[in-house]
């Protein structure tokens, strides 16, 4: 997944800006890719690689607060530049989860470095976005015997009460319980704890 | 007063048949007196019934006229002491009585439209008297009413002047703004181009092409900031108004006309040196009394610090031999010290509390806008602030 080579948007109404970034990326190769409206950069097909959003925050048609709503889903970390210094606009995308907001004129130094911040989120939410979707994936394979016991053991249930619970034997629901574990691919009780917790599963009903 | 009317009423009528009586009476004892020496007997007592009848009216006259006939046939009719009538004087008595009786009713009508008259120029008088009762009091009325405008007037240049603040700071928060974005573009590309020139010159093999490159858009930038102050300040140049020939000193006295309240109230005595017979200036009128009047105005906040005895504002004019005109505005105040005289003209900055730093700043750019100068010329005890204005071309040469 490291290998993946990240990747750099831009979105400025500004030539002179976008050439410039454009000249900055280059300089220190990295990969960007350099648009002049949000309707532009959301035609766009991104690839599937950890990426950043350098985002003008006044841009004509679509703003960039409207775009990062409508990008929420994707979770591509963003990054805010900006002409005017306004604190209110500052305040509500930094509320919606921008990792910076820069002032032009800003050093490329801390620019270089947000989006380096912005990659290493992006890496580690994509990552975790991978674990969750293997995670379900393993979850699909279980019987609906193995789900609830897998439930009870989570929350804490000796086998004697999930047996009660169940109304089976102690014996089986060890072997159902082994079942779970090499299913999910759990090494001990608290690693599926973690597991259930990612997967945010539904609480069965008593 | 119903009832003393109807006194005076009955007191009257009383006295009017009185008189019918005693004027019967008073032509009986003058015409027996007279005698034969009178050749009309009659005579004295047609003056009796016009008497009564003019004095009393119909009723009294018609009592002389009735009593005058008995007197007159009981006295001097034969047979004579006897009210009876011979017919050879009956003729004579019955015109003798279609008279008096005539008379009578011509005296009281005339005696009554005379007391019509006389009600209606008494009414007239009362409703005169009245009406100059109403019109003194109306008289007095504007004086509360003048007094009342004035603090409604007082009023509104207060909330006048109140909202002109807020709409500078305003005109000036946005103007700021967008110069400040239209400032901010440019620079924001001039920095990072900046940056990934350096970062193109770093390393074992400077790319040197790239470098130049980024050196070229840094200085394209740089004269597109440039611009943006062209234009803005262009855009401020297009909103002047038209410019017109004026007296300099008419339009200081303008603004002291405005000002007057002001001084007044904050005790400051005008001193006046109006050099007389100054050509004109081609200025803006409304910009210039901007100028003057926020001249004046920092003059006296400046002295409100003083004792009221030594606060003095001397505005003077003067053609001077560079061939320009100078207005000078001193003040008595407290002066103004080294580190604020130095600061005094940048824009946004102020000593004020409810200042916006902007007054002196304007008022430079309006005198330079019409080809002039501003400056503060002593600022210790005191401080004169100066400006110069060219005198109009046409009248320098003509």
């Amino acid at each position: 997944m490291d290998s993946e080579e990240p990747i750099v948007f831009a979105i400025d109404d500004d030539a002179s800006m976008r050439e410039a970034l454009d000249r900055l990326f280059r300089s220190i190769k990295m990969r960007a890719i350099i648009f002049s409206s949000a309707e532009e950069f959301l035609e766009f097909k991104r690839p599937d690689v950890p990426a950043a959003l350098v985002l003008d925050v006044r841009l004509p048609g679509l703003s960039g607060l409207e775009l990062q709503r409508q990008l929420n889903g994707s979770g591509i970390p963003i990054i805010y530049i900006t002409g005017h210094g306004d604190i209110p606009m500052s305040v509500e995308a930094m509320k919606a989860g921008a990792v910076e907001f820069l002032t032009k004129p800003f050093r490329d130094q801390v620019l270089l470095d947000a989006i380096s911040v912005a990659i290493k989120r992006d890496r580690e939410n994509r990552k975790e976005r991978a674990e969750i979707a293997e995670y379900r994936a393993r979850y699909q394979l279980l019987t609906q015997r193995e789900r609830e016991v897998l439930t009870h053991v989570v929350e804490g249930l000796l086998n004697k009460q999930i047996a009660a619970k169940l109304g089976t034997t102690e014996f089986t629901v060890k072997i159902h319980r082994k079942g779970v574990m090499q299913k999910m691919k759990a090494g001990s009780v608290p690693e599926l704890v973690r597991m259930a917790q990612k997967l945010e599963l539904p609480s069965l009903k008593h | 007063m119903f009832t003393s009317s109807g006194k005076v009423a009955w007191g009257q009528s009383f006295c009017s048949y009185f008189v019918a009586v005693l004027v019967v009476w008073l032509a009986v004892l003058i015409t027996l007196c007279l005698g034969p020496a009178l050749k009309h007997t009659a005579t004295f007592f047609f003056c009796a019934v016009m008497v009564s009848s003019w004095y009393g009216g119909l009723w009294p006259g018609l009592l002389t006229a009735f009593l005058s006939w008995l007197a007159l046939d009981y006295y001097f009719i034969p047979p004579l002491y006897s009210l009876g009538v011979s017919p050879a004087e009956l003729p004579d008595m019955l015109a003798f009585t279609a008279t008096v009786w005539f008379i009578s009713w011509l005296n009281s009508n005339q005696r009554r439209a005379k007391g019509l008259l006389q009600q209606a120029h008494d009414e007239l008088d009362a409703r005169i008297r009245e009406r100059t009762a109403d019109l003194n009091r109306t008289n007095m009325q504007p004086q509360s009413e003048i007094a009342e405008r004035r603090a409604a007037e007082e009023g509104l240049l207060q909330a006048q002047n109140e909202v002109a603040r807020i709409a500078r700071i305003t005109t000036m928060g946005e103007l700021a703004a967008s110069i400040a974005h239209e400032l901010n573009q440019p620079l924001g590309s001039i920095v990072v181009n900046g940056g990934a020139c350096l970062r193109w010159l770093e390393g074992a093999s400077p790319n040197l092409e790239e470098a130049r490159e980024a050196v070229e858009a840094i200085i394209r930038d740089g004269t597109r900031a440039s611009d943006v102050l062209v234009r803005t300040r262009k855009l401020v140049g297009a909103s002047q108004g038209t410019r017109e020939r004026l007296d300099i000193n008419g339009v200081v006295q303008e603004v002291i006309g405005w000002s007057n309240d002001k001084l007044t109230r904050s005790s400051v005595s005008l001193r006046l040196k109006l050099e007389e017979d100054l050509p004109p200036v081609m200025v803006d009128r409304v910009q210039l009394q901007q100028v003057i009047l926020n001249l004046v105005m920092n003059a006296i906040e400046s002295m409100l610090e003083v004792g009221q005895s030594s606060r003095v504002l001397w505005i003077r004019t003067e053609k001077r031999s560079l061939g320009d005109l100078l207005i000078q505005v001193v003040d008595s105040g407290v002066g103004i010290g080294p580190k604020v005289s130095s600061r005094i003209f940048e824009p946004f900055y102020t000593t004020k509390a409810n200042g916006i730093g902007m007054g002196l700043s304007i008022s430079r750019s309006i005198i330079e806008a019409h080809g002039g100068r501003l400056w503060l010329s002593k600022a210790d005890c005191g401080s004169t602030f100066c400006f110069s204005l060219p005198i109009d071309r046409e009248a320098r040469s003509g």
